[in-house]
């Protein structure tokens, strides 16, 4: 074992080298039509949310060095495929989609699954505190009433 | 009857005839909503058409039916569009205008088991 520990290391060293010339593209597309909520809900999403969550990502340093900067693009694509606030004004073009986000993120807040741990392991300052958590929950539930009271026909039928 | 009335009664009966044949071509023609062609329909792990072709540059609101037994979600990453459907459901999704393009769509729930595609042109 002692023989191979140098050659195990030397060779882990040299993997960790090379896999720093595999960069990744950190640049942020557009913002094609951003959410729009009251002050305080928009601070906190933005403060906890957007990194992931948004064509606005803060790339930290860390985030260019291999192997973790594959584990953070590959966390911040998904995220913005699942729910990218920049993009919102698309889900308000579907009302049953803006309140299916608007449900998931309701979800989220309620369980405090988000954001995830190991991002407030990095980020102490995205922990929601318990005003913001009341403020989002609000904005949540007074969004979802003006789409009820604007869709009164959003009725679904049974199928054929 | 005067020929100068007979020509202003025949000119009016024209006038209303053509009028009436455009208002029959207007009304009769199918909406795209209430065309087959922009029906998506989940049954049992399937959804038929699993290529659906849409008009390019036209907003379309496509109709997603849930004969199926389990509730499915119909997601587009790249149409930003994301909607439960419970069995025997059926809901209208809103399609934006689309450039000319192929945009899939998955039933989440199946964890990508269950997919087609919305080909715009």
């Amino acid at each position: 074992m002692g023989r191979f520990f140098p050659a195990i290391l030397y060779s882990a060293a040299i993997a960790l080298l090379v896999a720093q010339f595999v960069r990744l593209d950190r640049s942020n597309p557009g913002v094609q039509g951003d959410l729009s909520a009251p002050a305080l809900v928009k601070e906190a999403l933005q403060r906890s949310c957007y990194d992931c969550h948004s064509n606005q990502t803060r790339w930290p340093w860390y985030s260019a060095a291999a192997p973790l900067s594959w584990w953070i693009h590959y966390e911040v694509e998904e995220g913005r495929r699942r729910l990218n606030f920049s993009s919102w004004t698309d889900y308000v073009s579907d009302p049953g989609t803006e309140d299916q986000k608007l449900n998931e993120i309701a979800h989220l807040i309620a369980n405090d699954a988000m954001p995830p741990w190991y991002y407030r392991a990095m980020h102490p300052d995205a922990h929601l505190t318990l005003p913001e958590r009341a403020a989002i929950t609000r904005w949540i539930v007074d969004e979802k009433s003006s789409h009820a009271l604007s869709t009164g026909d959003r009725s679904e039928r049974s199928a054929r | 009857m005067t020929s100068k009335a007979f020509h202003t009664s025949t000119a009016k009966t024209l006038v209303a005839t053509i009028a009436s044949i455009a208002m029959l071509a207007i009304f009769a023609a199918p909406s795209r909503a209430d065309d087959d062609s922009s029906i998506l329909r989940f049954n049992r792990g399937t959804v038929e058409p699993a290529r659906l072709t849409l008009p390019a540059n036209t907003p379309v609101k496509l109709q997603v039916i849930n004969a199926g037994d389990a509730a499915v979600e119909f997601e587009s990453f790249e149409l930003h569009r994301e909607r439960v459907v419970q069995p025997g459901q059926t809901i209208t999704v809103n399609i934006p205008r689309l450039a000319p393009g192929t945009y899939e769509f998955v039933d989440d729930f199946s964890h990508g088991a269950v997919k087609g595609e919305i080909v715009s042109r």
